[in-house]
């Protein structure tokens, strides 16, 4: 009995694992073109931009928070960084853009803070108003014209990097993923800002009985997912070298479904950006994996969906 | 007493109900007659609670036998409870807000009713049975109190009801409509439908009561005619238990004074001023919800305070949030364990170490192997007894969990500690080890204030009691003087 309860735990505690290598294995014997050093490299660049999304919206989720504004957050710094390129040169513009990100992250907190809707549902509610009106900014910054890095008269070589560079033959935006993952562990498990996060996130009328800045940790959550979301829109738009205004449209769900199938309860207080590095590969070769096998696009949808259910699925049994 | 089994609409025999750590009915058996006002009386935490929502269907009974009407029930639900003719009304009411009052009554039954037209009708006549002017097509967001309770009563009305049980009706009434509730009480009665009442108000109980059973630790101490027994015999019964060894020696440690808070208000208290001397501990008695925890909770910075001042060490101090609370030395351990102290998945480590991260860190770093060290020092020294630091909290039981929360606040090295409720569901053995260190920290120089349910424990405890009515503090106690009874007395106004 015992030994069975172990097994039990063993494929629950590691289902996501287990999931990426069936995946990767039936990948091989029915296709075995997934084994090609291009197919690889694709599946690190695809990697890209939705980790850094799902970093973000980890840190929100163990806060107790779901941070549906990113869609939003993507398309208006994809769109602003462009323009400002030619205005203040790239490094300035990729300072600006990262930094823009962080605002509207703060700014969503602030709002959400004022209105006192620190419960979750009220707060996925105002992220999901805080993305329409970043998104509807984008469209009218540009007036719904898509922007192209390869007009623009000065030098974009950073962006270039960023987008396709590499080193070795592992991409630059992988090892900058890395980078920041690692960051993040370490501020979450290591740091007391990061475990005042996890307390609110775990109970946030026990944090504040006993002195735990509640607003502070929204603040930080949502700079942090606004910062990440940045980050990643900055990765997307570099690489296929032009952002339209709806370039985050559905990131946020994505973002969500990695960090869920990665172990990171929707509850709060509970995860980590290293169970999202899981949760981001098996979304990615999941939709690799799928394009190989030729499956339509819209039945890809259909299975990303069951994949969702069934992590949320397989979490509740793990706390029972 | 004549028990003629066709006149007996409930009995319940030998009941038991057992939560983790506390036995909350202990072989309780009442017998309620037909077409009798039943009182049911006893401190908070007695087990008049769990009794009803047994009946109710809400929790399951361990062991016994329930016979209603003639039908030995095994189990039930709420819904089974209601058609079988048992209604219970719930102190918070159990009403939809957005809806009226003819909706209200014959919720989700509008099609065997017959439509909308119907259920107006059938409402206006329960209602006019009981000689109640309310609209039918009123919403129940815009009624009192005293007008929900009419429509809960009409609810149960509508069910054929042989039984209905009040949990404390009166505690949001005035006094007018508790006279009405009473004409009502009567006029069920006549129609020959039981009533259970149950409340904390001597008074009502001598007034609308045929008979009155008293629980004590969900034990049943006597079922009598209303008539037979005096309030002072009442209020001895409730109280009862010999209480010698279940505490120890009170403290004598007071010195001067520490605390002193001015005219607190809020929305529910009025000039609340009272002051805590040093290596006192002060207990704080009244009902729940009479507002002795707003004050402790506004104190620490929790609650929205109109205005108060508050001196600390001789100092005006301004507390907006537990920050301040903490950052002053004031610690609390809040009445719900549960959704209020601990973070229930984390580990012990963890819900120890939550209030101290500012000493645990440096440059905004923890130091995780200070942190172990705080933990196990916290849980040898309370011995708390855990299988490691790194357990999940919510797998200890309840005395264990409370140790935590105590723990946590001595790592701040708090002087003034907040207790609320801080025995509350926890065995016997716990409870002396808790009170053990409340006497530790008053020997040390800390100072208590004492919030609990439990009248004993307050009075063998404390230094000095402070009696709380209706958010008012109505007299000041020494609890080596005066009897319980006199204090009970005072709380219950």
């Amino acid at each position: 009995m015992i030994k069975n309860g172990n097994i039990k735990r063993f494929l629950q505690n590691n289902a996501v694992f287990i999931a990426i290598l069936v995946l990767v294995i039936i990948t091989i014997i029915v296709e075995p073109k997934f084994l090609l050093p291009e197919n690889l490299l694709n599946i690190m660049r695809q990697f890209g931009p939705l980790s850094f999304v799902a970093l973000g919206m980890t840190l929100a989720i163990i806060g107790g928070f779901i941070d549906l504004s990113v869609p939003g957050i993507i398309s208006l710094v994809a769109v602003l960084t462009i323009s400002f390129i030619d205005r203040i040169g790239q490094v300035g513009a990729l300072i600006a853009g990262v930094t823009a990100g962080c605002l509207m992250g703060i700014l969503t907190s602030i709002i959400i803070i004022s209105c006192g809707a620190l419960s979750s549902a009220e707060s996925v509610f105002l992220t999901f108003g805080m993305s329409a009106v970043y998104s509807a900014l984008a469209l009218l910054y540009t007036g719904g014209a898509t922007q192209h890095m390869s007009y623009l008269d000065s030098s974009t070589t950073i962006f270039d990097t960023i987008g396709t560079g590499q080193i070795g033959i592992v991409p630059f935006s992988f090892i900058l993923f890395v980078v920041l993952m690692l960051t993040l562990y370490v501020f979450q498990t290591k740091t007391r800002m990061g475990r005042e996060i996890c307390l609110t996130g775990g109970n946030k009328v026990a944090a504040r009985l006993v002195g735990i800045s509640i607003e502070k940790s929204v603040l930080l959550v949502f700079a942090i997912s606004g910062t990440m979301a940045a980050v990643g829109s900055i990765v997307l738009f570099s690489r296929v070298t032009t952002a339209s205004p709806l370039l985050g449209q559905g990131y946020e769900t994505d973002a969500i479904l990695a960090v869920v199938v990665g172990g990171t309860p929707l509850s709060g207080g509970k995860g980590s950006v290293l169970r999202t590095m899981m949760g981001v590969m098996l979304v990615t070769l999941l939709s690799n994996c799928m394009n190989l096998l030729g499956v339509s696009t819209y039945m890809q949808s259909v299975f990303e969906g069951a994949v969702l259910i069934m992590a949320i699925w397989i979490d509740h049994r793990r706390q029972k | 007493m004549i028990n003629d089994a066709t006149d007996i609409i409930l009995s319940m025999e030998n009941v038991n109900k057992s939560f983790p750590g506390v036995k909350a009915l202990d072989n309780a058996s009442i017998e309620i007659r037909r077409g009798v006002v039943h009182g049911i009386v006893g401190e908070n935490g007695a087990g008049k609670s769990t009794l009803m929502k047994i009946l109710s269907g809400v929790y399951e009974k361990d062991s016994g036998k329930i016979v209603f009407d003639g039908e030995n029930i095994q189990h039930t639900t709420p819904i089974l409870s209601l058609k079988r003719g048992l209604s219970i009304m719930y102190q918070e009411f159990n009403l939809v807000n957005t809806m009226t009052v003819g909706e209200n009554i014959f919720l989700g039954r509008f099609r065997e009713i017959g439509g909308m037209k119907a259920v107006h009708k059938r409402a206006r006549e329960l209602l006019d049975s009981i000689d109640c002017k309310i609209d039918t097509r009123r919403y129940v967001s815009e009624l009192s109190s005293s007008e929900k309770q009419m429509v809960e009563i009409c609810k149960a009305l509508s069910f054929d009801s042989k039984l209905i049980i009040m949990d404390e009706p009166s505690s949001s009434l005035t006094e007018d409509e508790l006279r009405r509730l009473g004409i009502i009480i009567k006029e069920l009665r006549s129609r020959k439908i039981s009533v259970i009442y149950i409340s904390h108000k001597l008074d009502e109980i001598f007034e609308f009561c045929d008979y009155v059973t008293i629980i004590r630790d969900g034990r049943v101490i006597a079922t009598k005619p209303t008539s037979d027994l005096s309030r002072s015999d009442m209020v001895a019964m409730m109280i009862g238990r010999t209480i010698e060894d279940e505490f120890p020696e009170r403290p004598h440690c007071v010195k001067d004074i520490i605390l002193e808070v001015q005219n607190l208000n809020t929305r529910k208290l009025h000039d609340v001023s009272f002051t805590l001397k040093r290596g006192e501990i002060l207990g704080l008695v009244g009902l729940v919800g009479a507002g002795r925890t707003e004050i402790v909770r506004a104190l620490f910075g929790a609650d929205k305070v109109f205005g108060h001042s508050v001196i600390i060490n001789g100092k005006k101090v301004n507390i907006k949030s537990p920050i301040d609370a903490r950052n002053l030395g004031m610690a609390f351990v809040p009445e719900d364990r549960k959704s209020q102290g601990l973070i229930l998945p984390f580990s012990v480590k963890t819900n120890i170490s939550m209030a101290s991260l500012k000493k645990l860190s440096r440059r905004g770093f923890l130091n995780t192997y200070e942190e172990s060290k705080m933990a196990e020092r916290q849980i040898e020294g309370l011995s708390i007894r855990t299988p490691s630091a790194s357990t999940s909290v919510e797998n200890l039981s309840g005395g264990n969990q409370q140790k935590c929360i105590i723990g946590r606040w001595l790592e701040t090295e708090a002087n003034i500690l907040i207790l609320d409720e801080p025995t509350r569901g926890i065995d016997v053995g716990a409870k002396y080890e808790i009170y053990l260190l409340m006497k530790q920290v008053v020997e040390n120089g800390g100072s208590i204030i004492l919030i609990s349910s439990e009248l004993p424990e307050v009075l063998n405890m404390s230094n000095r009691v402070l009696t709380i009515t209706e958010g008012r503090i109505t007299g000041e106690f020494n609890p080596e003087e005066v009897s319980a009874k006199d204090i009970m007395n005072m709380a219950i106004g």
